[in-house]
């Protein structure tokens, strides 16, 4: 199938999405240029198209999506995939705060770093890191993974519930309610099958995994100590 | 949710026009009024007042009043004031003045007149333009596009706690200090506490806003020996809240994020400019072509660009 090219330039973003969506049919290739860091590009895309940026995006890119795949040649900006159901989106640069909020399904890759609190109250499917993620990333995550192959910022894995998060490299620190566990065999195999088809598996890594304390899951108001945590 | 903007050229120029862009690309932050802080060729003597009176059919009286007032200082007017007006009840001023004796306490006086005519910005290059409205609103009202400067911030404001008043738009002088304007996007959630502590130092504030109150408390520690780095840089911890903000004054651009990460900012530093916006698209918006975008998303962040540095680029 041929490409189809839709440039974004200065015009509504409706109207540009509108172009996206008719093109998006399954096996379809399509080509987005002149991005300019627009907002909104490429919301609720069906399954089964390939979608290329060809520069960086704003806010919102890819969100919602429900099994198309994207790659975004250069940066993205807040909440990269936010609510994504499936489906695959690849960030050549760097990913603004909030990479895959509450998505559910799919997978997100992002080759730099992170802004704050990536991969925040996801519910579901992986974020791969190769740099380092920001601030409170994880915060609340209720499941799935964040991968994160160059360290961490400040409070990482605030007040997870049964999400994971997994650094190799430095973390600047720990956030509230979190264990770091010593992850068995099995578990570090079921991260390099996610890590493997990125071109990522490497089996000397030396593994950070970190899950809830589960002391503020269900939180005893007169347990003065989980007080003093937040 | 407001949306701020800052810019500095590589030599003087059109700085207006790129504030507008900026500020246009970010008019969804923040639809309820937009403002500009712009730096012009600094004047060796003699102040220029950018300011607003609230009644118009009262003009002529309250700017007799305000004229007299500049004579009690041994200021009074280098040129006939500017006005410019629509079909709102308040107008906006341009003045240029010579200096009055004591700075200070000639906007201190003036202060007594702010019920009826404000000063909102007063410095040897500062010039503030701020209304209701969208950036291409503002900027049509008021010629922003063909303001002529080194650098200078913009604002969108999303009012949250104080009110859409004309003179509740950003930016905000750091009044009683010549040439410091701020720009902010956020919250100060000990804004009263902080209040009351510079109000029994004897300064002023003319509206609600916490934005003011930021500017003031910088200028107040650069005053007592802090250098513009360490003040920015001190702000995170001594004031709570959510925030991003960015100072100017005649030399520089300044700011400081909060503990918490919440309020973005963003900048390209190209070819001795700096365009620095809370959205990506928006410095987009002056620097087209794919660049290094650097992102300050973390927390506890400060840091100043002076237009030197740039002059070294």
């Amino acid at each position: 199938m041929s490409e189809v090219v839709i440039e974004v330039g200065d015009r509504p973003i409706r109207d540009v999405n509108e172009d996206i969506q008719a093109a998006c049919k399954p096996g379809a290739h399509l080509r987005i240029v002149d991005t300019l860091s627009r907002h909104n590009l490429g919301i609720g895309l069906p399954p089964g198209a390939n979608i290329h940026f060809e520069g960086s995006v704003g806010y919102y890119c890819g969100g919602l999506n429900t099994g198309s795949t994207l790659t975004i040649e250069r940066n993205a900006g807040w909440a990269v995939g936010e609510g994504m159901a499936d489906g695959h989106i690849t960030v050549d640069g760097y990913a603004g705060m909030s990479v895959g909020a509450a998505m559910i399904g799919g997978t997100i890759h992002v080759k730099g770093d992170t802004g704050p609190r990536c991969g925040v109250a996801m519910k579901g499917g992986n974020i791969v890191v190769e740099g380092k993620i920001g601030y409170q990333s994880g915060f609340m995550a209720h499941s799935g993974k964040i991968i994160a192959l160059g360290g961490a910022g400040e409070s990482c894995a605030d007040a997870l519930w049964e999400g994971e998060v997994w650094v190799c490299g430095d973390v600047k620190s720990l956030g509230v309610d979190v264990q770091v566990v010593e992850p068995t065999a099995e578990e570090v195999a079921e991260v390099d099958a996610i890590l493997e088809p990125l071109g990522l598996k490497d089996t000397s890594r030396d593994w950070r995994k970190m899950v809830s304390g589960q002391r503020l899951w269900y939180f005893e108001s007169r347990d003065a100590s989980a007080w003093l945590m937040i | 949710m407001c949306g701020i903007a800052g810019r500095i050229l590589k030599s003087p120029g059109k700085v207006g026009q790129d504030l507008v862009e900026l500020m246009d690309a970010q008019a969804h932050r923040g639809a309820d009024s937009t403002g500009f802080a712009v730096y012009t060729q600094p004047r060796s003597s003699g102040y220029v007042l950018r300011g607003m009176g609230f009644d118009k059919s009262a003009m002529d009286a309250d700017l007799s009043d305000f004229e007299n007032l500049l004579k009690d200082h041994q200021s009074n007017l280098l040129s006939e004031p500017v006005i410019t007006s629509d079909a709102n009840k308040h107008y906006c001023f341009r003045m240029e003045i010579a200096d009055p004796d004591d700075l200070a306490g000639w906007v201190a006086d003036a202060d007594t007149l702010s019920h009826r005519i404000e000063v909102q910005s007063c410095g040897r290059s500062l010039e503030i333009i701020k209304d209701i409205g969208s950036a291409s609103q503002v900027a049509d009202k008021h010629g922003v596009r063909d303001m002529v400067g080194s650098h200078g911030l913009g604002h969108a404001r999303l009012a949250t706690e104080s009110s859409v008043l004309p003179n509740a738009s950003h930016p905000f002088w750091a009044r009683p200090f010549s040439d410091v304007a701020i720009v902010h996007n956020g919250q100060i959630t000990d804004y009263y506490t902080q209040r009351d502590k510079l109000e029994r130092q004897g300064y002023r504030f003319l509206t609600e806003n916490d934005s003011e109150l930021i500017a003031v408390w910088v200028s107040v520690q650069i005053k007592s020996g802090l250098t513009m780095e360490q003040a920015l840089e001190k702000s995170i911890s001594a004031i709570d809240g959510v925030f991003t903000f960015m100072i100017a004054d005649v030399n520089s651009i300044g700011f400081a994020k909060d503990r918490f990460a919440m309020k973005p900012i963003v900048l390209i530093q190209q070819d001795g400019g700096i365009a620095a916006a809370t959205e990506e698209q928006a410095v987009r918006r002056v620097y087209k072509q794919e660049a290094e975008v650097i992102n300050h998303d973390g927390p506890s962040l400060s840091g100043l660009w002076s237009l030197d540095a740039r002059k070294a680029a």
